[in-house]
C-alpha cells in the first residue's frame, strides 16, 4: 500500500511518496521519508521491500555523490537514471536481488528540462511524463492521462496531485497517512508544504 | 508467475523487399495488463543495420546497451560499418554466452549486404540460435497474429513503398488482436542508402 | 652516477628525477610532430607521418591519428606499439561509461583515466613507462571543445595550440606567435599546416607524409570528427601553396 508518485510540467518534477512506514497490516510510522537527494537536481523516491529499498538508495547516494567529488562534475538526470537501472540490473541476476521499485525525479541544470524516470524492481526504466508504483498506478494514471499536459505550471501540477491523493484515500482499504512532496526546478530540490487534513469520504 | 517473455508485452516484426528491408516494432511497455508507457521503441540501430528486441523489458535494455558497446569497439578496431551478418553472428554468441540463465529477449535483424546489397533478415531464440528466413522474421507477444497476418500479406519483390504498406498492415492488425502490444509503432525501411523511418499512431487503446 | 637509478622506473634519483620517464620523453622528442590547435568552432589534430617508402604498403588507416569515442580523437607521438595498448585501454573505458551512464564520457575524465594507467607504470615496478605523448581533441556538452595533452609522467593539461615530438619546441613558439583565439576552424587549419611544414624537414609537404583531423559542428548542431583523406589534405596544402610539386619523384 505504499504510494509513489511523480509528475512533470515545464519548468518542474513533483515527486510524492506516502509517510506510512508499513510492516504487515501495522503502520511503524506516520512520518516516513520514501526519497533521497542524489544530488542538487536529481531525487529518488523508493518502495519495495524494507531493508533493500533504504540500502540501495544509501549506496546509489553515495555513488552518486562520489562521482561529484572525482570528477567534479554532475551527473544529469538521464546519466543518474541509467547508472540506477545498471544497479538494479546487475543485482536481478545476482544471489541476492534488490525488491525495490524507483521514481527518479530531476531537472537538467544547464537546459532546464524536467525528467522523470520509472525504473521497477527488474530494472525496467522508462522516461514517463508522470508515474507511479504499487496501487497507485491504478487509481492515479487515468486521472493523469486525462488531466495532465506537458507543459503545466507547478501549481497546475499541484492541482493535479491533489486530485490523485484525495483519489487514493477515497479508494485505499488502509490509511497511508498522507504524503510528502518534494519538487524539483532548477534552483534544487525543495520539500512543499503540502496540506492534507481534508477528509476524503470512502466513495 | 507469467513468463518473462510476457510481463512487459511488445512486438517486431522485419520483413524483405526487392533490394531493401524492412524492421517495425510497437510501443507499449507493460506490466502485465497495466500500461506504463506509450513510447517504449523496440529498435535500435547500429550503423546501417537495425535490431529489434522484444521480452522482458530489463532485457531489452541490457542486451541493447551491450551491443551498442561491442559494435563500437569492432567499430573502431576493424575501421568499418559492422554487417548485418557479422552483427547476427555477434547477437548470436552473446546470447549463449548466458545459455543457463538467458536474456528473456527475442530478437530481429534487418539489414543490407555491404558487398552485395542483398536483403538480409534473421531471428534468434533467448540463447542465440539463428533463424535466417528469406520472407519474415516476427518476435514478441503478437508473435502467432504476426505469423498470420506475414503469411496472408506478404510476398517476394516488393519495393520499398509497398514493402512499408505491407509490414505496417501486418503489424497494426496483428497487435490489435494482442492485449499485450500496440499503441503506435515505429517502422524503418532500409534502401541502397537511404532509410525511411515512420511514426505509427495506431489505435490508442 | 646515473646506472645505479635509471634502471628502474620506481626509483628517484639523489636529484629528484625518474630517469625512466625522462628518457621515455628523450624518445618521445624525436618521434614525427603533432599538434593541435583549438578553434572558436572546433579542433584541428596534425601530424607528421615519418616512414614514407615506396615499399611501404599505403593503407588507408592513420598512423598516428586515432579515433578514441564518439565524441572524441587523438594524435600519437611516440612508440605506435605502447600507443595501440592505451588507445584500446581509452575505447574501452569511453565504451563502459557509455554503458553504465548512456551519455559519452566526458573528454577530461577520459583523458584522466589515461593518464591514471600511464602514472602507475612510473611507480610499479619492473615495467618501463609508456613511451607515447598524446593530444586529445573532444567536445562535451559541458564545456565544449577540449584540446589536452598528455606525456608518459601520467601528466596531463588543456591547451589552445599545442604540439609533441620532434621540434615541438619550435613548433610551439610558432603557435605561441600565430595563435589567435578568435579563430575559426578553418583558420586553425592553415595554421596548423604553416607551423608543419616550418618544422618538418622538407619544406614542401604531401598528403602521404601528413595526417590531418577535425573534431567540429556540423550546420545542424551535431558534433562531428573527421579524419581526412589525401585529397583533402592535398587540397588544403594547395591552397596555403606548400604543395610539392607532382613531377618529382618521392625518393627514399
Amino acid at each position: 500500500m505504499e504510494v509513489l508518485l511523480g509528475i512533470t510540467g515545464k519548468d518542474f518534477t513533483i515527486i510524492c511518496a506516502s509517510k506510512a512506514a508499513m510492516r504487515g497490516a501495522t503502520i511503524l510510522k506516520a512520518s516516513d521519508d520514501k526519497t533521497r537527494n542524489l544530488n542538487k537536481h536529481n531525487l529518488m523516491a523508493y518502495s519495495g521491500e524494507a531493508g533493500d529499498t533504504t540500502q540501495f538508495a544509501e549506496y546509489v547516494q553515495a555513488n552518486v555523490q562520489l562521482y561529484s567529488m572525482r570528477s567534479g562534475t554532475h551527473l544529469g538526470p538521464d546519466a543518474v537514471a541509467n547508472f540506477v537501472r545498471g544497479e538494479v540490473a546487475k543485482a536481478l541476476r545476482s544471489r541476492r536481488p534488490y525488491n525495490v521499485n524507483l521514481l527518479l525525479g530531476g531537472v537538467d541544470p544547464t537546459t532546464g528540462k524536467p525528467s522523470l524516470y520509472w525504473c521497477d524492481y527488474l530494472a525496467a526504466l522508462a522516461k514517463l511524463p508522470y508515474a507511479a508504483h504499487g496501487y497507485a498506478q491504478y487509481y492515479c494514471l487515468s486521472i493523469l492521462d486525462k488531466h495532465h499536459h506537458p507543459d503545466i505550471e507547478l501549481d497546475q501540477g499541484l492541482k493535479i496531485l491533489r486530485m490523485c491523493t484525495d483519489e487514493l484515500k477515497r479508494r485505499l482499504p488502509i490509511d497511508f497517512k498522507g504524503v510528502l512532496v518534494k519538487i524539483i526546478t532548477k534552483d534544487g530540490i525543495r520539500e512543499h508544504d503540502y496540506v492534507d487534513d481534508k477528509q476524503i469520504l470512502p466513495a | 508467475m507469467s513468463s518473462p517473455f510476457s510481463i512487459n508485452g511488445g512486438a517486431a516484426v522485419a520483413m524483405v523487399g526487392k533490394d531493401c528491408v524492412a524492421i517495425a516494432c510497437d510501443l507499449r511497455l507493460g506490466l502485465q495488463s497495466l500500461t506504463v508507457s506509450n513510447n517504449y521503441p523496440k529498435i535500435f540501430p547500429y550503423g546501417d543495420v537495425y535490431l529489434g528486441l522484444t521480452g522482458l523489458a530489463t532485457d531489452i535494455s541490457t542486451v541493447s546497451d551491450l551491443l551498442r558497446y561491442k559494435v563500437n569497439m569492432y567499430r573502431l578496431r576493424e575501421e568499418r560499418a559492422i554487417s548485418p551478418q557479422t552483427l547476427a553472428n555477434l547477437v548470436s554468441s552473446s546470447l549463449y554466452e548466458r545459455r543457463f540463465g538467458p536474456y528473456f529477449v527475442s530478437p530481429v535483424i534487418a539489414g543490407l549486404n555491404h558487398k552485395d546489397g542483398k536483403p538480409f533478415i534473421c531471428g534468434f531464440d533467448s540463447i542465440g540460435c539463428i533463424d535466417f528466413a528469406k520472407d519474415f522474421i516476427v518476435s514478441g507477444t503478437a508473435s502467432d497474429q504476426l505469423f498470420g497476418m506475414c503469411e496472408g500479406l506478404w510476398e517476394p519483390d516488393l519495393g520499398p513503398d509497398e514493402l512499408f504498406e505491407t509490414i505496417s498492415q501486418a503489424l497494426l492488425s496483428a497487435v490489435d488482436r494482442d492485449a499485450l502490444s500496440g499503441w503506435g509503432a515505429h517502422v524503418y525501411i532500409i534502401e541502397k542508402d537511404k532509410v525511411t523511418k515512420r511514426l505509427l499512431k495506431g489505435r490508442q487503446d | 652516477m646515473s646506472r645505479r637509478y635509471d634502471s628502474r622506473t620506481t626509483i628517484f634519483s639523489p636529484e629528484g628525477r625518474l630517469y625512466q620517464v625522462e628518457y621515455a620523453l628523450e624518445a618521445i622528442s624525436h618521434a614525427g610532430t603533432a599538434l593541435g590547435i583549438l578553434a572558436q568552432d572546433g579542433i584541428v589534430l596534425a601530424a607528421e607521418r615519418k616512414v614514407t617508402s615506396k615499399l611501404l604498403e599505403q593503407d588507408t588507416s592513420a598512423e598516428k591519428l586515432y579515433i578514441l569515442n564518439d565524441n572524441m580523437i587523438c594524435a600519437v607521438a611516440g612508440m605506435t606499439a605502447d600507443a595501440n595498448i592505451l588507445i584500446n585501454y581509452a575505447r574501452q573505458a569511453a565504451q563502459r561509461y557509455l554503458l553504465t551512464y548512456n551519455e559519452d564520457i566526458p573528454c577530461e575524465q577520459l583523458v584522466r583515466r589515461l593518464c591514471d594507467l600511464k602514472q602507475g607504470y612510473t611507480q610499479h615496478g619492473g615495467l618501463r613507462p609508456f613511451g607515447v605523448s598524446f593530444i586529445y581533441a573532444g567536445y562535451d556538452p559541458q564545456r565544449q571543445f577540449q584540446l589536452y595533452q598528455s606525456n608518459p609522467s601520467g601528466n596531463y593539461g588543456g591547451w589552445k595550440a599545442t604540439s609533441v615530438g620532434a621540434n615541438n619546441a619550435s613548433a610551439q613558439s610558432l603557435l605561441k606567435q600565430d595563435y589567435k583565439e578568435e579563430c575559426d576552424l578553418k583558420e586553425a587549419c592553415g595554421l596548423a599546416v604553416k607551423v608543419l611544414s616550418k618544422t618538418m624537414d622538407s619544406t614542401k609537404l604531401s598528403s602521404e607524409k601528413i595526417e590531418f583531423a577535425t573534431v567540429g559542428r556540423t550546420p545542424e548542431g551535431k558534433i562531428y570528427h573527421h579524419l581526412w583523406g589525401a585529397d583533402e589534405i592535398d587540397a588544403l596544402l594547395k591552397e596555403h601553396g606548400l604543395a610539392k610539386p607532382v613531377d618529382k619523384d618521392n625518393e627514399e
